[in-house]
């Protein structure tokens, strides 16, 4: 019973007020609210439908500079440092979100503090002083972000990064939020007012509501909100990548410990869709996140110790490695089925890529067993109940349903939909939108050429170990050393690590 | 619905209670407390949360106890050993286990403790707790698993060191401990990881010297009704035989004068300078260790002159915090700062001196120190709204002090803390004979 009352809070919990996103399908603009009553503190998620696929051509990481200088920055009212200073005894903040379609400048506070909050938040959205010296700081983040960090500190978002921009190359979703180093080195001062005036605006944002609100609240918020600059430009069309043909590495080389490796393709499943459930049940048995049920991190990391963690997924995931559970408002129209294969050591990087690849094969010619099929949704049916604890996280939940338009809610669905699907559509799914023989790979290693070489001659890559390993194993192992990804010379580009970003 | 919201109502009614009196009963949910007869403790905290109960396994060892030579590293590495199963449980039963059940579990080591966690609904209470008291008694593992499982251990650490974080955080224990433990990280040194699979034997008596029921607490919060979970409790655990052997963790010897060093990162970073102090065990009753927690927001948080200088007006550099650990023994009190351009790298660590001086030498503004109170206060109360958050915050203090009044007393001791208090800590803690400076420097420019 205390179960079912959990659910129940899932299910009805967006259906308090005829307001409210996830009964019925709802225009943008109709605000999505999640009232709880006594909930001492109130969450804000303003979304712009704005993301990265909207920075002009040679002004990528535009759309994330501007909404950083919206909440990392001064207003007309406030120099930053006095915003600083405000916020501070509120324990309160704000922050902006930005990913491919979306932006969200979100935040919380305690109802106490609620009267002194308030007049900032709006501030931060609708007055935005745009000054230059906030323009410098906020550029010289996300240029060392992308110059240092992220080529130098985590080879696994540097090879997720060179991923996602090989799928989408040539597209609105083909560089990363942050941008390249060249666009956002361009970007001036006039470049983000005019992104503002044209994608800030009052056509283009639904207001996101939670927590102990009042009405006066929510009319305060559409009032204020309505000053911001008219309509402006209409987005982009979603992307429409190829399928690779073939399989499609980059390496990228650079003096990395070990050898981290991404590969995936697009895929059409969005959530909503029975399929896309269908999916989600055989992608939890392949590679749940950061979960020992991982199939993947059974094969390479608990047989074989090779790494940390071995997962997949059939949505984008950002900062997986921060994160247990999946994020909220990144949605996206068109998604991606993804594996990530942890650094492993350097000398097992071919190893480690044909068995997560044979694994995956197996899978999609053999599908799912019943009994995998019967453990699989039996975990899911309860382990979505761990995605949206807080009502900040309910909040996002509420306003991808409106992205999404997914009647009754993700979360809900999620779970009734184990109730309904059968092994037979979990398996149709995978055949469906799962494809053996074409993807496109990103490592990030040291000795690229030898690798290069390696994959383009289908070289067998025995491994060893130093410690004992049962015979069932080692014969796997075998196996695996030559189990075929043979790369065509024209489909491997090597591209050193200086030139990622730029 | 209804239940969901009774515990937040009761969040807010603690808020309504006024600011100073609300820091002597800051936590504000009612706490059971029971201990078997074998010594092992069992917190248990009732909150509504329809349906939802998270449970900690609190092992009062960390990266700390690792006093042997050779064997850094091995707390947390006994962590992920513990997740291989029983003769009852085996591995891939257990994980079948908490697969069946939906539940979201891993754990986390830290300098002082290991905890294991699980979520999950409360209708697999039982099952929770067979599998977990099961496996805190009769933990079994082969020779080969044990050798295997070192090397995910040496994956965790391959794709954490490409941070320069890491690698500075490496340098400035190395440096500034000479016998402590604290001189290692938790994840500990390359070469002892390395030497993990020979250390199979010594794995065994880990177990039985660190994993006794009066070295772990209990910790078991959202909807639970306290009779009942102690039933189940004492069921499964009573027949857990106690024999803890307290480490002889060699206190660090007094620091008589200023160290520094520098370290190579070999990829692409800009320069980071880490100035730590020896700070004190936390002890929520040291008005000195309080007033160094307030001194670290105040001197170098976001509201400080410094950092409204450094970061926003100069911007010289593009971070600049201050850490003031919660250990159980004496740990480090850091400021880190990220530097923009190397030439201004003495400059910065001269401007952190002068603000510490200036607060040696002025008790600090009322009302900012008030402002620093309202904030923490604020923040704590505002994360205690699922099972998860409530334990993971108690967690730490809880297996520190070994008992659950440590956060009301350490939440009115920072009410108690005058401007005075401010000014004493930042001249007891922050002197140069306390001192090492690192700063790390990448090879790749």
């Amino acid at each position: 019973m205390k179960t079912m009352t959990l659910l129940a809070t899932l299910a009805l919990a967006p259906c308090v007020s005829p307001l409210i996103l996830g009964g019925v399908a709802v225009k943008a603009e109709t605000p999505v609210l999640l009232p709880v009553k006594n909930d001492p503190t109130i969450c804000f998620r303003i979304w712009f439908k704005v993301g990265s696929q909207n920075d002009p051509q040679g002004k990528e990481g535009l759309a994330n500079i501007t909404a950083a200088m919206l909440t990392d920055a001064s207003t007309r009212i406030n120099k930053y440092e006095t915003i600083i200073d405000k916020l501070y005894p509120l324990a309160a903040a704000y922050d902006a979100a930005t990913s491919v379609e979306m932006t969200v400048v979100y935040g919380r506070v305690h109802r106490d503090n609620l009267k002194a909050y308030y007049p900032l938040f709006i501030d931060a959205i609708t007055a935005p002083a745009f000054e230059q010296s906030d323009l410098d700081r906020i550029k010289s983040e996300v240029l060392n972000n992308l110059e240092n960090t992220l080529r130098y500190s985590s080879d696994e978002e540097l090879g997720k990064a060179v991923l996602y921009s090989g799928i989408f190359a040539g597209t609105p979703y083909g560089h990363i939020t942050a941008g390249t180093v060249a666009g956002v080195k361009s970007i001036s001062l006039d470049d983000v007012r005019n992104f503002y005036k044209t994608h800030f605006t009052r056509e283009n944002f639904v207001i996101g509501l939670g927590g102990g609100y009042s009405a006066a609240l929510l009319a305060s918020l559409k009032k204020d909100l309505g000053t911001l600059p008219a309509a402006g430009a209409a987005g982009p069309a979603a992307p429409n990548p190829a399928m690779p043909d073939g399989w499609h590495v980059t390496i990228v080389e650079k003096d990395a410990p070990a050898a981290a490796i991404s590969m995936g393709f697009p895929i059409k499943a969005l959530r909503g869709s029975k399929d896309w459930y269908a999916l989600a049940v055989a992608n939890s048995w392949l590679g749940e996140h950061r979960n020992s049920s991982s199939h993947l991190y059974q094969v390479i990391r608990e047989a074989r110790g090779l790494n940390y963690g071995d997962y997949s997924y059939i949505e984008h995931y950002p900062r997986g490695g921060m994160h247990s559970k999946p994020p909220q408002n990144v949605c996206r129209r068109q998604q991606i089925f993804e594996i990530w294969i942890r650094p492993v050591p350097l000398e097992t990087g071919h190893f480690a890529l044909r068995a997560a690849l044979r694994e995956f094969k197996s899978l999609v010619e053999n599908g799912l067993t019943q009994e995998e099929f019967a453990l699989t949704r039996s975990f899911l049916r309860k382990y979505v109940l761990h995605y949206a604890p807080t009502t900040m996280e309910r909040l996002g939940y509420a306003l991808d349903d409106s992205f999404y338009k997914i009647e009754g809610g993700h979360l809900a669905r999620f779970r009734s939909m184990m109730d309904k699907l059968t092994l037979d559509d979990v398996n149709s799914a995978v055949r469906k939108y799962w494809q053996f023989g074409g993807m496109r790979i990103a490592i990030v290693t040291k000795d690229a050429a030898a690798l290069r070489d390696a994959l383009v001659a289908d070289a067998p890559s025995p491994i060893t170990y130093k410690t004992p390993k049962p015979e069932s194993v080692l014969a796997e192992d075998r196996e695996i050393a030559v189990f075929p990804v043979k790369v065509s010379p024209e489909n491997v580009t090597v591209v050193p690590v200086t030139e990622i970003f730029k | 619905m209804r239940q969901y919201l009774t515990g937040l109502c009761l969040l807010a009614l603690v808020f309504c209670a006024g600011s100073a009196a609300m820091a002597k009963t800051i936590f504000p949910y009612k706490v059971h407390t029971e201990v078997l007869p074998n010594g092992l403790k069992v917190v248990m905290i009732p909150m509504e949360a329809p349906g939802l109960v998270a449970y900690y396994s609190v092992v009062r060892t960390g990266s700390r106890d690792e006093v042997e030579p050779g064997k850094s590293g091995f707390a947390h590495f006994f962590e992920h050993m513990m997740f291989r199963g029983t003769k009852k449980f085996p591995g891939a039963v257990y994980d079948s286990i908490v697969t069946s059940i939906g539940a979201s579990a891993n754990a986390f080591t830290s300098d002082d403790i290991t905890a294991y966690h699980l979520n999950f609904a409360v209708e697999d209470l039982e099952k929770v707790i067979d599998i977990e008291s099961d496996r805190f008694q009769n933990l079994h593992y082969e020779q080969s698993e044990f050798q295997t499982e070192a090397g995910a251990i040496y994956g965790e650490y391959r794709k954490s060191i490409t941070s320069p974080f890491s690698v500075l955080d490496e340098k400035v224990r190395d440096v500034a401990f000479d016998v402590h433990t604290y001189k290692h990280t938790t994840i500990g040194f390359e070469r002892d990881i390395k030497a993990m699979p020979e250390a199979f034997e010594y794995s065994h008596s880990f177990f039985r010297r660190f994993y006794r029921p009066e070295n772990v607490v209990l910790l078991i919060v959202g909807d639970i009704q306290p009779g009942r979970v102690m039933k189940l409790i004492t069921k499964y655990y009573s027949g857990w035989q106690p024999g803890y052997e307290a480490p002889k963790v060699l206190p660090e010897p007094p620091q008589s004068a200023e160290r520094t060093a520098e370290v190579s990162y070999a990829g692409k970073t800009l320069p980071i300078i880490d100035i730590a102090y020896k700070g004190d065990a936390f002890n929520p009753k040291n008005r000195s260790y309080v007033a160094a927690v307030m001194l670290g927001e105040l001197a170098f948080g976001s509201t400080s002159d410094l950092y409204k200088q450094l970061y926003i007006k100069e911007q010289r550099v593009d971070v600049l915090d201050a850490s003031i650990a919660m250990n159980r023994d004496m740990p480090l009190f850091e400021i880190v700062a990220r530097v923009k351009n190397e030439d201004d790298l003495p400059a910065v660590r001269d401007e952190v001196y002068a603000a510490i001086a200036s607060f040696q030498s002025a008790p600090v503004d009322p009302q900012r120190l008030a402002n620093a109170k309202k904030r923490r206060t604020y923040g704590f109360l505002m994360n205690l709204d699922t099972p998860n958050k409530v334990a993971g915050n108690l967690a730490i203090t809880l297996a520190i002090t070994g008992g659950s009044d440590a956060i009301n007393e350490y939440y009115t001791e920072i009410d108690n803390v005058t401007p005075d208090d401010i000014m004493n800590a930042a001249r007891h803690y922050f002197v140069p004979e306390r001192r090492t400076v690192v700063v790390l420097k990448g090879a790749r420019q």
